[in-house]
This record gives C-alpha cells, sequence and structure tokens, in this order.
C-alpha cells in the first residue's frame, strides 16, 4: 500500500491501512469465532474500497487503453472495479479517460451531479489532467476546472498499469476516510440550519 | 412530441438522446433520436465533442512536431496515420525511402490494419452482447502492443515514422515476434469467425440491418471496408499503389449489400489478407538504412556534424527551422483501416505547416448514419454504429 | 448521383499510373478552361488544381460528375485556406477548395479552387450534387466563417453553439478559450428532419435543457471572465 495516505484518524492508535479490516477475533471469550471486533471506519472503507463500481466516461485513446485494462491480460476485476456501470446513478467511481473539450464540459460536470456520493475521480492521462499538448480553442485545460479530482494519472495514454496503481492509490484513500467524521459533519450541519 | 404520421395517423414520438456518454457510441457522439415505440423515426446526429483542435495546434509548431498529433486521429491504429503524413510530406519533397523502410512500413501498417478491425470486430460483437469475441481478439492485440512497446516505446500512440524514414530500426528477434504474433492473430480469429459468422443471433441481427446502396455510399464519399461492403472494389492500395503494394499478392474483399453483417465480415477478411501481406513483407525484410540520405529531411548523424562544417549547419538547420516543406498546396492519401486518409497540406515554404487539413474517412460514415438508422430499431442503431466504426479522434479532429 | 448499375462500380480497375494521370489532367483541364473559364493554381505543383469563378462552380461539379468522360463522383473534401500573410500572396483572402476523385477511375483526381474575398464571405452549395457536402460545407463554414449559398442548414459542426468567431482563421488566436453553459438541445434540427421524413409536427416540446445558471460551471467565475482570460504559453 502507499506510503502517502497513512493520516491515522483519531479513533484508532495504528494507521488503519495497517490494521486489517476486519479485526481481533475474540477466540478467547468462547464465542467460536463466530464475533469479530472493528471500527465501523475500518469496516465501511473496506467494503467500499473493494466494491468500486466505475463509470467510464472514455472520450478518446485513453479509453482504448481502459478497453485493454478490462481484457484478459489486466484484468480490472482483481482488484474490486470491474463492474462497470454506463449509468451515474449506479456508479461511485468517475473515470475520465480522455480530453474534455467545452462542448463536453457541460455533460462531464452534469455526469458528475448525477453521482450518488460518495464519489470519487479519476482523471487518466494527460488531456483529462491538463489538456495536453492541445493547448488550444477547444480543449479545457484541466478537468479539476469543473470537477473535483482524487486522483490524476499521468501518461498519453497512461499504461494499464498506471490505471491499476491509480486505483490503489484511490483504494487507500478511502480506506482511509472516515465515514463517522462525515455523518458527524452532517448531522452538524444539519443542526445549524435547523 | 406530438406528430401526424404519413399515414395521417396521430402520435406521440419520445424523444431519447443517445450519447455523448453512452456506452453504444464507443467514444463522444451524439444521436438525438425520436422513437415511434422501438422505431427511430427521426435522427439528428451531432459531432465535435472531441474537437480538439488539431488543425489550429499543427499551425503552432514544425512539420516534425505534427506527428504526434496524427498518432491521436485515428488512436487504434495510429501507425497508419503517421505513415500517411510522412507519405503525403515525402511525395512533396519527392524523395524516395529505402527498401527497408518500405517494407517495414507495410509490414507496420498492415499490423495496424489487423488491430484496428479487431478492435471494431470485437465491440460490434460486444454491443450484440457477443463478449467472449472480445476476450479471444484482444489476446493477440496486446502481443501487437507488446511489438510495439519494443519498436517505439508507446503501446498506443507511437509516432514511429519520420519524414524520410522510420524513427529507429527493428531489434533482435522482431521478426520472429512478428511471426508467432500472426499465428495467434490468426488463431484468435479463427475463433471469432466460428462463434460468429454461422451464428443464428449474430445473423439475424446483422443481416438486412441498416443497409445503403452502393452509390448512396459513393454520394456520402463513403471509402474503404465501408464502401466495399456494398460491393464496390476501391482500395487505394490496388488503385493507386505506393509503397509498392502492387507487388504483394492480395485480394480486395468485397461484400455485396452493404449492412452491418457485410461490414462486419469485410473486416474480418481484410485482417486474413492483411496477415498474408505481412508475411510476405517478413520475407523480404532485408538489412539495410531506414532513413532516406536527402539532408533537407534527416540529420546528418553524430558523427558527421561534430567534424563537418556543412553537416553542423545542417543539423542546426533541421533542428531549429524544422523541415523545410516545398511552398505549393498537395493532397496526399493512404488507404488507412477506416478508408482513405487524406492530408490536405498547404506550405509556404517554411518550417511551419500553413494548413493541414484532415481527410477522415469516418466523418463521412458518421454523417450517413442519420439517414442509415432511420425506420429501423434502435438496438439496429446500435449494431449499425459499432460496424462503421467511429473513432472519434478522426472524426472530430 | 449518375445512374450507374453496382455492377459497373464492381468492376476490376486499372491502377493509376504517371501516364495515365498526366491525360486526364490535360483533358480536364482543356474542357474546365474552355467551358467553365478556369485557370490554372500554380501553387499545386504535383497535380492538377483549377481555379474556377464562384458562379461557375455548381454547374462545373455537376459537370464533372454527370460526364461519362470524367465521373468525378467522390467528393473527398471541401475545406479553406486562410491566405491572410501568406507570403507573396496577393489574391482574396480566401479559397474555398473541392477534393475530387472518381471511384471509376484510379488516375482521376483533381482540385477545384474558387477564390473568396474577405467583405463577403460566400460560395454556392453544392449539397445538393454529393450528400456529403452537407457536413463537409457546415465543418468549412464553422471553421472559417465561409457561407454556402443556398445550404439548408448552414449550423456550426465541430464548435459549440455559444462559441463566437472561426477558430481557423489566421487572425484567431489559438489560445482564446470559449466556454459553454449548456449543449444544443437540437429541437429545430430534428423537427426539420421529421418534415423531410414525411410527418408534419403538430407540437414541438420546447427546449428542455438546463439554464444556464444551473449548469454553470463551479460557478465561481463568470463565463465572460473565463473567455476573456487568454492563457498565457
Amino acid at each position: 500500500m502507499g506510503e502517502g495516505a497513512k493520516a491515522a484518524p483519531q479513533t484508532t492508535s495504528i494507521p488503519l491501512t495497517q490494521q486489517p479490516p476486519v479485526a481481533a477475533l475474540h477466540q478467547d471469550a468462547g464465542l467460536n469465532q463466530s464475533i469479530v471486533t472493528t471500527s465501523i471506519d475500518a469496516l465501511i472503507g473496506w467494503g467500499r474500497k473493494n466494491s468500486l463500481w466505475p463509470f467510464t466516461f472514455g472520450t478518446a485513446c485513453c479509453a482504448i487503453e481502459f478497453m485493454a485494462l478490462a481484457a484478459s491480460k489486466y484484468d480490472l476485476a482483481r482488484f474490486g472495479a470491474e463492474f462497470m456501470r454506463f449509468s451515474p446513478r449506479q456508479s461511485d467511481l468517475l473515470i475520465v479517460a480522455g480530453t474534455i473539450t467545452y462542448k463536453q464540459a457541460p455533460i462531464l460536470r452534469r455526469i458528475w451531479e448525477q453521482m450518488m456520493e460518495p464519489r470519487w475521480v479519476i482523471s487518466v492521462g494527460a488531456c483529462a489532467s491538463t489538456g495536453g499538448f492541445y493547448d488550444c480553442y477547444c480543449t479545457l485545460p484541466g478537468i479539476d476546472e469543473i470537477v473535483p479530482v482524487d486522483v490524476y494519472i499521468a501518461g498519453c495514454p497512461p499504461r494499464p498499469e498506471a490505471y491499476i496503481e491509480a486505483l490503489l492509490q484511490l483504494q487507500d484513500k478511502i480506506q482511509d476516510s472516515s465515514y463517522m467524521k462525515d455523518r458527524a459533519a452532517a448531522n452538524h450541519q444539519r443542526i445549524q440550519v435547523g | 412530441m406530438k406528430v401526424l404520421t404519413p399515414q395521417g395517423e396521430k402520435i406521440d414520438l419520445l424523444t431519447v438522446n443517445i450519447g455523448p456518454s453512452h456506452p453504444a457510441t464507443h467514444g463522444a457522439l451524439r444521436a438525438f433520436v425520436a422513437l415511434d415505440g422501438e422505431t427511430i423515426a427521426g435522427t439528428v446526429t451531432e459531432i465535435g465533442y472531441l474537437h480538439r483542435g488539431f488543425e489550429k495546434m499543427v499551425e503552432q509548431g514544425t512539420w516534425q512536431q505534427v506527428l504526434p498529433y496524427t498518432d491521436r486521429l485515428n488512436y487504434c491504429s495510429a501507425i497508419l496515420n503517421n505513415i500517411g503524413f510522412c507519405h503525403t510530406i515525402e511525395r512533396m519533397f519527392e524523395v524516395d525511402i529505402p527498401e527497408r523502410a518500405k517494407v517495414l512500413r507495410v509490414l507496420l501498417s498492415e499490423l495496424s490494419r489487423i488491430i484496428d478491425h479487431v478492435v471494431c470486430v470485437a465491440a460490434a460483437a460486444a454491443d450484440l452482447g457477443a463478449l467472449t469475441n472480445y476476450f479471444y481478439l484482444f489476446n493477440p492485440r496486446e502481443k501487437v502492443y507488446g511489438i510495439w512497446e519494443k519498436l517505439s516505446g508507446a503501446r498506443l500512440t507511437n509516432t514511429f515514422t519520420r519524414i524520410g524514414g522510420l524513427y529507429r530500426d527493428t531489434y533482435d528477434g522482431f521478426e520472429s515476434e512478428v511471426a508467432s504474433v500472426l499465428v495467434e492473430v490468426e488463431k484468435g480469429l479463427d475463433d471469432a469467425f466460428r462463434l460468429l459468422q454461422h451464428n443464428r443471433i449474430f445473423i439475424e441481427r446483422t443481416r438486412g440491418c441498416c443497409p445503403i446502396s452502393a452509390e448512396d455510399a459513393v454520394s456520402w464519399g463513403w471509402t474503404g471496408p465501408c464502401l466495399r461492403a456494398t460491393g464496390v472494389d476501391r482500395d487505394l492500395r490496388k488503385d493507386e499503389p505506393y509503397l509498392d503494394y502492387e507487388t504483394y499478392d492480395f485480394q480486395t474483399v468485397v461484400g455485396s449489400t452493404g449492412d452491418t453483417f457485410d461490414r462486419v465480415m469485410v473486416r474480418m477478411y481484410e485482417i486474413k489478407e492483411s496477415i498474408s501481406i505481412c508475411r510476405q513483407a517478413l520475407t523480404r525484410l532485408r538489412p539495410g538504412p531506414i532513413n532516406t540520405t536527402d539532408p533537407r529531411l534527416i540529420l546528418p548523424g553524430h558523427g558527421k556534424a561534430y567534424h563537418d562544417m556543412e553537416a553542423l549547419i545542417n543539423h542546426f538547420k533541421v533542428v531549429f527551422e524544422g523541415v523545410c516543406v516545398p511552398a505549393g498546396e498537395f493532397y496526399g492519401s493512404i488507404e488507412a483501416a477506416n478508408g482513405e486518409l487524406g492530408f490536405f497540406v498547404v506550405s509556404d515554404g517554411s518550417g511551419k505547416p500553413w494548413k493541414i487539413k484532415v481527410r477522415p474517412p469516418c466523418f463521412t460514415q458518421f454523417a450517413a448514419y442519420a439517414d442509415l438508422v432511420e425506420g429501423s430499431m434502435v438496438a439496429d442503431a446500435i449494431a449499425c454504429l459499432s460496424s462503421i466504426n467511429i473513432i472519434a479522434g478522426e472524426l472530430d479532429r | 448521383m449518375s445512374q450507374t448499375a453496382t455492377t459497373d462500380l464492381g468492376r476490376e480497375l486499372v491502377p493509376a499510373n504517371a501516364q495515365s494521370r498526366k491525360a486526364f489532367q490535360d483533358q480536364a483541364f482543356q474542357i474546365l478552361s474552355s467551358r467553365f473559364e478556369g485557370i490554372l493554381d500554380p501553387a499545386d505543383r504535383w497535380g492538377l488544381t483549377v481555379i474556377l469563378p464562384g458562379p461557375k462552380l455548381h454547374e462545373a461539379v455537376r459537370f464533372l460528375r454527370d460526364d461519362s468522360e470524367f465521373q468525378m463522383d467522390l467528393l473527398l473534401d471541401v475545406t479553406a485556406i486562410d491566405y491572410l500573410e501568406y507570403p507573396g500572396h496577393e489574391e482574396a483572402r480566401y479559397a474555398v477548395v473541392y477534393n475530387l476523385r472518381s471511384q471509376r477511375n484510379a488516375a482521376r483526381r483533381l482540385r477545384l479552387k474558387v477564390r473568396v474575398e474577405e467583405e463577403s464571405p460566400s460560395v454556392p452549395s453544392i449539397h445538393d450534387l454529393f450528400k456529403i457536402a452537407n457536413w463537409q460545407e457546415r465543418e468549412t463554414w464553422d471553421q472559417y466563417g465561409i457561407v454556402f449559398a443556398g445550404h439548408p442548414d448552414l449550423r456550426r459542426l465541430l464548435n459549440h453553439i455559444e462559441f463566437q468567431g472561426h477558430p481557423l482563421r489566421k487572425d484567431y488566436p489559438a489560445r482564446k478559450r470559449q466556454w459553454l453553459s449548456t449543449n444544443d438541445p437540437l429541437v429545430d434540427p430534428m423537427v426539420a428532419r421529421l418534415k423531410a421524413n414525411g410527418f408534419s409536427v403538430l407540437e414541438a416540446p420546447t427546449a428542455n435543457a438546463p439554464s444556464v445558471e444551473e449548469t454553470d460551471l463551479l460557478g465561481k467565475v463568470s463565463r465572460e471572465q473565463r473567455n476573456n482570460v487568454e492563457k498565457q504559453s
């Protein structure tokens, strides 16, 4: 797992990424290994990161490499993200693969808005991340002008291994995010508003 | 949308957007359809969602810097675009490239054509639910990418040719790897043939689906496999041979009805012909130079540039000014995987292109799409779209 | 289209060579110069380009397409050239270029060119002769702002509906970006299309695309501000 994403939440003493998601089998209690304890954050993060449903917003060359990723040799299914959904309502990971033009930008924004929370975005390749070498009147200089991006992948187009690396990094990020904190913040906001 | 049908019946049409982000559109296309039940009453297509300003960008750099942009026109067969562009410029210079470069270009062209057709056939079948072909055909395609990687360092966007020759020579063991890849492609293709050719579901989904007559196809400006599927026996490799294609023994594949089935089958049989051309090219591959010696195009090489004043100046000028293409206007084309890929070049004699207009083959095919699908079912429109093989990169440029 | 059977297009074709090309070019130029006031374009040193006066274009293309000697039945491409500050250029600023080829004879390729003045850039449309010309002319209008008189549906093709100006003109800065707030609902073209297919539209929907505010991208900077910022290289 990546070194970068190990900020320990306050609820546990060891970083969650090093902790087995389902921790401490209670053999002593005579419960015959039928009860495990863990934190709700670790459990939800573990569940979320291994069942990503990607929506591929493939427009150009990078999408062709995505096809290679889905085929036998690289096999995205090994990472729990093989279930491609082409409806934003059913997916939680937006993979933007390819150049986004100004004509395309409102559509990308709408698709991101239609996705359910929690949602993540991977920006694939030079064009989606920065506009690439298409620095001209019609191309968006990076999709982070219109949607927030979690992981960027370099390359034009990136190799399939780079997609896998990005997915692993995103999984670390998801594991480290705290569902409880998010919920508390949302509750707090609701009380303030109410 | 409330309408009166031509028969005078009052009905309500449902309007649906297919695309620009839709699993069946293979990229950023949009077809806005008005549906009477499942039947398409009217279609309006819109393109430009991947218009990334190829023609404006190439005017900003030198002639050599155009090459990476050509890669990203038809990214399924990038080397074919490289060859098309370099071939056009070489014809403007009226220079000839060495024999080895020609044979290698033919070999790489046909390998590119194979993987381009493979993507089209696999995607067409996958759109109809036949996903197995995708795996059978993509495995040999990965092997071809392995060869591309060893040759140029990139899997997809290779930029392998140069104006006046090639980026570099092949590596040790190239020939045997190509030969073994060809065997694998053949096997994958045979598997796909067995799955599709006599498959009743596939035939019933594609036979008679969105046909086009030869006359209409010509008026729409169609070229390449889609035109040949209508029975028109035209192939630039035969009609206006370049790279010594006239010396290779191959057939053009011609369909009869111009329906979706024919379009897919023409591509599959063309893979067979391309394999045969590749094998012939392999037997012709002899050691030799891969670049022309014309000093207007090619750097003199380190040995000379260090010791020879003229060579140093030549090196300096080619690097700083770029290749100076003779002033004038020229249209050059090759038979790319989708049809006639043309470059209309305007040069003012300087190191920067004045204008390069690409004549993309699938532009014409998508222009006809609305006419093709009207009157058929939505499901047929999907099958039709994958069979005409729209590559958004070259469609919108 | 000329009324020829499919078998005619399917027959074996003689590959083009230098001789047959030369013979065709001589013959074509002779006819085009005597009947349509065409002159030779010196810019094309490799093939044949004939400059035609605008009003003769439609007639000349129809002749080339239908004449049994020529049968130039494939319109490969329509595009324009902007000669602004082209070294040594003294003619009109624009030229519209038509690339033609014959599917029946491989040696037959030629290019027609019409010079277009900057003040009123207009040429007659040939959409009725070739189906593909419709889109090619739309693209040329979109990119160069050249009006094709008589074109039924001269809309932008590659750039979006809110785009101002014509990007491939030499005086359009390459990095002048233009944001789009919402996509084209395409209702009007659909109504026209349905009418052409024999339907009579009783009640067309109003465009149900989201409003500008709804899709304002990130909303922090106004569109005008964004458009005015020209990204520095």
